[in-house]
């Protein structure tokens, strides 16, 4: 009410808005500080400090200890064991994204609902419960585990089993980051491609491709990250046999019930150093998916 | 190349979109599907092209059955309403897209190549599958078809760069950088505004004049369909209401439905004014256009022979043009009238005319439908009845 009564002197000099004036949704600074700190503070207490512990730990008791707990053939095997897996099911869930992306943004069909609810099955059941399902069906007293048996095929506290286990959890994430992107592009362009004499492989490689290339490695990116990072569903198919059948978080829990923090938090700076690199590349990537969604988002002005 | 559409049918769910349509395209015309949205004139446009199949009928390319024919066979060009170009390559690129997708000619083989199907003997339809050209020649081809979209200097921009005209320019030149015997325009002008619509519809006129390429584009704007096309075909719920030249459907209208879509109309129960003894009371509806009506002074006798009583209600000038709103003084509904703006300056000058001036219509021209609705006739002056 305040700037209603300014002395007409100095309405001329107005030119900046008086200072009272705040923008509709602006809020008192009081009000921003607050929120502010809220936000810092919780941030610094449950991400940074926890983020920072993992790496003093890991250091505590020198470089030597370190590198020993890295090197040592049982954290090996964890690593490259989490690699295989990792190296499995990311490409595994790119071709499946892609075609399920494909299939429900571009096509009409039966059951097409029913297939976007399942896709995103894996995030809505317990990653416990995900490891059981595989254990039921193909472990000795599984369904296929009489048959599996007979022709001497392990995939239940073996290596398959962990791959599958990680391939389910990290189903979703490919399809998920294309489909909102496919259906806001619509079909235009590929049609446009195809009364232009290209076939459906020059299509998909001239025109959906590279509209959704973006999109397409963010969900990779945290496909990965997932993949990676995985306990529930795989601990329960992995049977935790050292050397064989440990991913790199497995052999993380393995070594903190054993007492040995040091090794245990040295392995875990691994993957908390994966965590930070897969942020930077999503932070990067981010911009350029939405840089994309504001192209596709053109067609409809 | 001519298109020929016999006995075509095509239904989503339970509508109807294309209702036994039968359609002649001759070659080298430029034809207008007009009609409301719903009408079915995008689904038939796109089953030309290919890109919708029908549930029945045949689609003919110079007398060559092509319903089956794929749409990358089919050698046409489509120029969407969203413009649709590829958003990741320059206008260069997207302009030499369809070049560039043709297949490689075989090592060895001569520069000036035969295409790799026959083209002589498949006709019409093998002819586009042709190898792809060299590098330079797609530079030539490419740069002489922006030239003559006057914009070769975006050849090396992006598509979110341009403006909305620009970007339907380039669609077109990239659709027509395939030399396709047959160019197919979905509401061309749709999504741009008033001033660039006008623009490119004389530029898109001016282009078919010196191409000659069969074209066909969809519009719902009456104006725009009026002044590009050689022909108009009017549909309404998927069937075809009449076609014709645009005088042809302006004049004489098949249809109330084509009366009333091409322009505003004037409706009226019964007959017009009061029509001495003689005419049989019909009780049908007569159509005056706004510009066919005229303004006379009241009769000193009171309700003259074959006019109307009406009070002046509102008065709009728009340009050129000034449109009355009376008020019916039998009914209380409104007709509207309109006159270059002079001849109205001149008219309330005479008349003294203001909101409430009471004056009488008469119809230069009326048209009426016999009650099946598909006869017409015309009386040229109701006043001769008098």
């Amino acid at each position: 009410m305040n700037t209603l009564a300014v002395p007409a002197a100095k309405l001329p000099q107005a030119g900046a808005a008086p200072r009272a004036l705040r923008p509709a949704t602006g809020e008192a600074p009081w009000v921003r500080a607050a929120l502010i700190v809220t936000a810092l503070v919780f941030l610094t207490l449950f991400l940074f400090v926890p983020l920072a512990a993992v790496f003093v730990e890991a250091f505590k008791k020198g470089w030597g200890v370190y590198w020993a707990a890295i090197t040592e053939p049982d954290a090996r095997s964890a690593i490259a064991l989490t690699l295989l897996a990792a190296g499995i099911s990311v490409p595994l869930n790119l071709v499946f994204g892609i075609s399920a992306a494909w299939a429900i943004a571009k096509f009409d069909f039966r059951g097409k609902n029913l297939l976007l609810t399942l896709i995103d099955l894996p995030f809505s059941v317990s990653p416990v419960i995900a490891g059981l399902i595989y254990v039921l069906v193909f472990g000795l007293q599984g369904w296929l585990g009489p048959w599996l048996q007979t022709h001497d095929l392990k995939v239940i506290f073996a290596v398959p089993g962990i791959v599958l286990a990680t391939v389910f959890i990290t189903f979703p994430f490919v399809a998920r980051e294309l489909i909102p992107l496919m259906q806001a592009q619509g079909q235009e362009q590929e049609e446009a491609a195809r009364v232009l004499g290209a076939t459906g492989w020059q299509m998909f490689r001239r025109v959906t491709l590279p509209n959704v290339k973006w999109a397409l490695l963010y969900g990779v990116i945290l496909c990965n990250a997932r993949a990676m990072g995985e306990f529930g569903a795989v601990s329960v198919v992995s049977g935790h046999i050292r050397g064989q059948t440990n991913t790199m978080p497995l052999h993380i829990e393995i070594l903190y019930n054993e007492y040995q923090f040091a090794a245990a938090f040295a392995v875990a700076s691994l993957l908390a150093l994966l965590a930070l690199v897969t942020l930077g590349l999503k932070y990067i990537v981010e911009q350029r998916v939405k840089h994309q969604r504001r192209g596709a988002g053109d067609r409809a002005e | 190349m001519s298109i020929e559409i016999r006995n075509l049918n095509k239904r989503f769910g339970a509508t109807v979109v294309c209702d036994n349509l039968n359609l002649d395209i001759p070659a080298g015309e430029l034809v207008a599907l007009l009609g409301p949205s719903g009408s079915g004139k995008t689904t038939l446009l796109r089953i030309i092209a290919g890109l919708e199949v029908p549930d029945s009928g045949e689609v003919r390319f110079h007398g060559e059955d092509a319903t089956h024919t794929s749409v990358r066979e089919r050698n046409v060009g489509f120029v969407f309403q969203h413009y649709a170009l590829f958003n990741h390559m320059t206008i260069f690129e997207n302009v030499a897209f369809g070049l560039r997708v043709r297949p490689k000619p075989p090592p060895g083989r001569p520069k000036a190549a035969t295409p790799p199907r026959g083209a002589g003997a498949e006709g019409a339809l093998g002819a586009h599958a042709r190898w792809r050209p060299s590098d330079s020649e797609i530079r030539t081809k490419v740069m002489a078809l922006l030239k003559l979209v006057q914009l070769d200097w975006v050849a090396d921009r992006y598509p979110h760069q341009l403006s909305g005209g620009q970007r339907q320019r380039i669609a077109l030149a990239r659709a027509l950088a395939v030399e396709p015997k047959v160019l197919l325009l979905d509401e061309p002008f749709g999504a741009l505004d008033a001033k660039v619509r006008k623009e490119l519809r004389r530029w898109l006129r001016r282009l078919h004049d010196e191409m000659h390429v069969t074209s066909v584009f969809v519009t719902h704007d009456q104006d725009e369909a009026m002044e590009v096309a050689d022909r108009i075909v009017v549909m309404n719920h998927g069937a075809i209401e009449q076609q014709g030249t645009p005088d042809q459907v302006y004049d004489h209208p098949a249809s109330p439905f084509v009366l009333q879509f091409l322009g505003d109309v004037n409706l009226f129960h019964g007959r017009f004014g009061h029509a001495p003894g003689g005419e049989p009371a019909q009780a049908d509806t007569v159509y005056v256009r706004p510009h066919e009506l005229e303004i006379v002074p009241p009769a000193p006798d009171g309700a003259a022979a074959g006019t109307l009583a009406v009070t002046l209600s509102q008065v709009l000038t728009v340009g050129a043009h000034t449109r009355i709103e009376f008020k019916r003084d039998d009914d209380g509904s409104y007709v509207d009238v309109e006159m270059p703006r002079s001849e109205f300056a001149a008219l309330r000058e005479r008349l003294g005319l203001q909101g409430g001036s009471r004056v009488h219509l008469r119809a230069r021209r009326v048209t009426r439908f016999a009650a099946g609705g598909a006869l017409q006739q015309e009386m040229p002056d109701p006043a001769a009845m008098i």
